[in-house]
């Protein structure tokens, strides 16, 4: 590579990855505020329009169950980006944790949470595999995953044969799917878990913050002694984990697997994460705003669907969304003091970098 | 001295082996030959014809997607887009006898339109293009759904028909040539044009290029536009071979990212700055011919993405740049390169 990384960044840009010098809010905090301004309109809008919506809280929580396994992708996901990368084989994973789980309980006749015990293991390891595919040789993360995505596809529907198994018994329905704890569904309590466990990880222990410094800039992360190997492949390993819980509970809430219900998944997680405000390049973001935008997105879908809306068009009404956020998005950032001289530094570094020079200064 | 003659010979040999082209030409004659020895019905000349055809709408769109990935970008919205081209003249076709002329021009307009939208929003508005594309995909599929509104394209006038499955002279029929005439035109536009150059020295290094007087932006932006037109082309094509177009047409048979593996095993780099049209169109004629072999093979077609996922990784690893740079990352742990 002829890039020269410190010429760019000497271009009078510190290096900063939360809050800026003045310990006024960063970007990633004001832009966590704009993701609950918006939730908060979304909700009241749809409470005004959709009939049995509001319904006291209850019909939206209810609501929630419908879009929640896009949301735990989401998460796992986030850990890939954060550091830089990109997993698109998870959708393929959710499907293929589902046909696997199913299949160990109906051909095999093991105990239904046993079999989602090795179906998770199972996604553990091949997202190990991914991540050591990217991390020891190299290759981009891109190209592995969609390699591997075409693999993990091919695989599903041949252990599905020609009719996956249905009808689960129900104790397994009612923790991954349908039931409820009060008005509070379980798939609610599933993804309160796995959030504040992903959010504690980022931004509280040691192994969140060499993966935010891996994806921030890798060479320096080396040099201080962040064994970035390692990171990659256990953000890999997450990724495909969550994207393997995501498939039982899909496999849940419809109480049948199928090899086709997850790649259709793949797209709504990026948008979540990029709109949540975690920078594509790696190194930048926040947990919280993941989540936020998660639950934006799903209500969005959720609430375009029950007003008589073709998924296609709920996908596209996404896709606007996500242009007006990222519009909004990088118009703060100028608003936040960039100089057009740095703009265009930061244009040139993504474009030979792949990756952007960081948080800006005033 | 015919030492040195054998000697010179040889590293020339050794060269054009190290090209992606001539390495897949290789790998398409010899999984020919083997199919054609186990089913001897596999190279008749017809057979060799079908598979060319059905390579070429991959072939018109992988070319675009080629000149994305050159600038180190990427396109994941053209399946809409050769979607929305298919039905938009599909339906006029279909109802009121569209000139198939005024439907080629009509579907450059379109592929032209929403060209420009995925330019905008990467040189205009600064979104990395991953996710620029990815919002566009979104956009364009459910513009291509409110369009059809539900309704599918079945008949088709007979010269549209004509142009999918008839020769233009005996033995070569039209696909074929509208799929060599859009790879030979990228190839002269690439090597003999400034602005075919320029989209090499921006995906090499968009700094050098934008120091030396290239308009970095605007060469990103005909980028764009490039790949949306081919892609509306490539609705043509697809609409004249296949028949049909409904609401799914390119997004069910996973162009997106059957194109850009077209492209990496054809041997476009996705660090940028290198490939070639002809690399690409081998690319897709050996998926083309992989698919077909899969079907005589009698071997579950279940499999077939597998294999290119399989493929996707041996062009990869094969790579003679990324080859150096595994075994470099793997030598050195404290100087290792920052991998992009």
């Amino acid at each position: 590579m002829s890039a020269n990384p410190a010429g760019v960044e000497s271009a009078g840009m510190p290096v900063d990855l939360s809050a800026d010098r003045r310990g006024r809010a960063s970007i990633d905090q004001v832009w966590v505020w704009v993701l609950v301004l918006l939730l908060a309109l979304e909700l009241l809008y749809f409470s005004l329009t959709a009939t049995g919506f509001w319904g006291g809280g209850k019909g939206m929580l209810t609501a929630s169950s419908e879009f929640l396994d896009v949301s735990v992708m989401a998460l796992g996901l986030s850990l890939v980006i954060f550091a830089g990368e990109i997993d698109l084989s998870i959708g393929a994973m959710a499907s293929l944790v589902g046909i696997v789980m199913a299949q160990l309980w109906h051909v095999e006749g093991l105990n239904i949470w046993l079999a989602t015990l090795i179906a998770l293991v199972m996604a553990a390891g091949l997202g190990a595999l991914n991540g050591f595919i990217v991390a020891k040789f190299g290759i981009g993360s891109l190209l592995v995953t969609l390699a591997t995505q075409f693999i993990f596809s091919s695989v599903a529907t041949a252990v599905g044969g020609e009719s996956p198994p249905y009808g689960f018994p129900r104790g397994f329905l009612t923790i991954t799917g349908t039931g409820s704890i009060g008005p509070i569904p379980a798939d609610l309590i599933i993804f309160a878990v796995l959030a504040l466990f992903i959010g504690l990880l980022v931004s509280r222990t040691r192994a969140g913050r060499s993966l935010v410094l891996t994806g921030h800039n890798r060479l320096a992360a080396r040099y201080s002694g962040v064994n970035v190997s390692r990171t990659l492949i256990w953000a890999f390993t997450l990724s495909a984990l969550f994207a393997g819980i995501a498939g039982i509970m899909i496999a849940g809430v419809y109480n049948a697997a199928r090899d086709d219900v997850g790649i259709p998944l793949l797209l709504p997680s990026v948008t979540i994460v990029v709109l949540g405000g975690v920078d594509i390049f790696g190194g930048k973001g926040r947990v919280s705003g993941v989540i936020i935008a998660s639950i934006i997105i799903g209500y969005v879908t959720v609430g375009l669907l029950d007003g008589g809306s073709t998924p296609l068009t709920a996908t596209m009404v996404t896709g606007i969304v996500l242009i007006i956020g990222l519009i909004i998005k990088i118009s703060l950032d100028r608003r936040a003091g960039i100089a057009f001289r740095d703009a265009l530094a930061r244009f040139l570094a993504r474009q030979h970098l792949g990756k952007a020079p960081v948080a800006p200064d005033a | 001295m015919p030492e040195e003659i054998g000697e010179k010979a040889r590293s020339r040999f050794v060269t054009i082996l190290r090209r992606r082209d001539a390495q897949l030409l290789i790998a398409i004659l010899l999984m020919s030959a083997i199919v054609d020895v186990m089913r001897p019905q596999f190279l008749t000349s017809s057979n060799i014809s079908f598979m060319l055809a059905g390579s070429v709408v991959l072939m018109v769109v992988g070319t675009g997607q080629m000149m994305v990935i050159v600038t180190r970008g990427i396109d994941l919205s053209v399946s809409p887009i050769l979607g929305i081209a298919a039905i938009a003249i599909g339906f006029p076709a279909q109802n009121h006898n569209l000139n198939i002329l005024v439907a080629v021009v009509l579907v450059i307009l379109i592929g032209f339109a929403l060209g420009i939208g995925n330019g905008l929003l990467v040189t205009v508005a600064g979104i990395p293009p991953i996710i620029a594309t990815l919002a566009t995909l979104s956009v364009y599929g459910g513009l291509q759904f409110v369009f059809t509104s539900g309704l599918t394209v079945i008949t088709l006038p007979h010269d549209y028909v004509a142009v999918g499955l008839e020769d233009i002279v005996p033995g070569i029929p039209w696909l074929i040539l509208i799929g060599a005439g859009v790879v030979i035109m990228a190839e002269l536009f690439l090597k003999f044009t400034p602005w075919g150059r320029a989209i090499y020295a921006v995906g090499n290094n968009a700094d050098a290029a934008f120091r030396s007087g290239i308009p970095v932006r605007r060469i990103l932006f005909m980028t764009y536009i490039i790949c949306g037109v081919l892609a509306g082309v490539a609705g043509f094509v697809y609409l004249c071979y296949i028949g049909s177009a409904d609401s799914t047409t390119g997004s069910d048979t996973n162009t997106n990212l059957m194109s850009i593996a077209a492209t990496l095993i054809g041997g476009t780099s996705l660090l940028g700055g290198r490939g070639r049209p002809l690399g690409t169109a081998l690319g897709a004629v050996f998926l083309s011919v992989a698919d077909t072999a899969i079907v005589v093979l009698r071997i579950l077609p279940i499999w077939e993405p597998a294999g290119v996922g399989v493929l996707i990784l041996l062009a990869v690893v094969t790579d003679r740049q990324s080859g150096p740079a595994v075994r470099r990352a793997l030598r050195t742990r404290h100087h290792a390169e920052v991998v992009p």
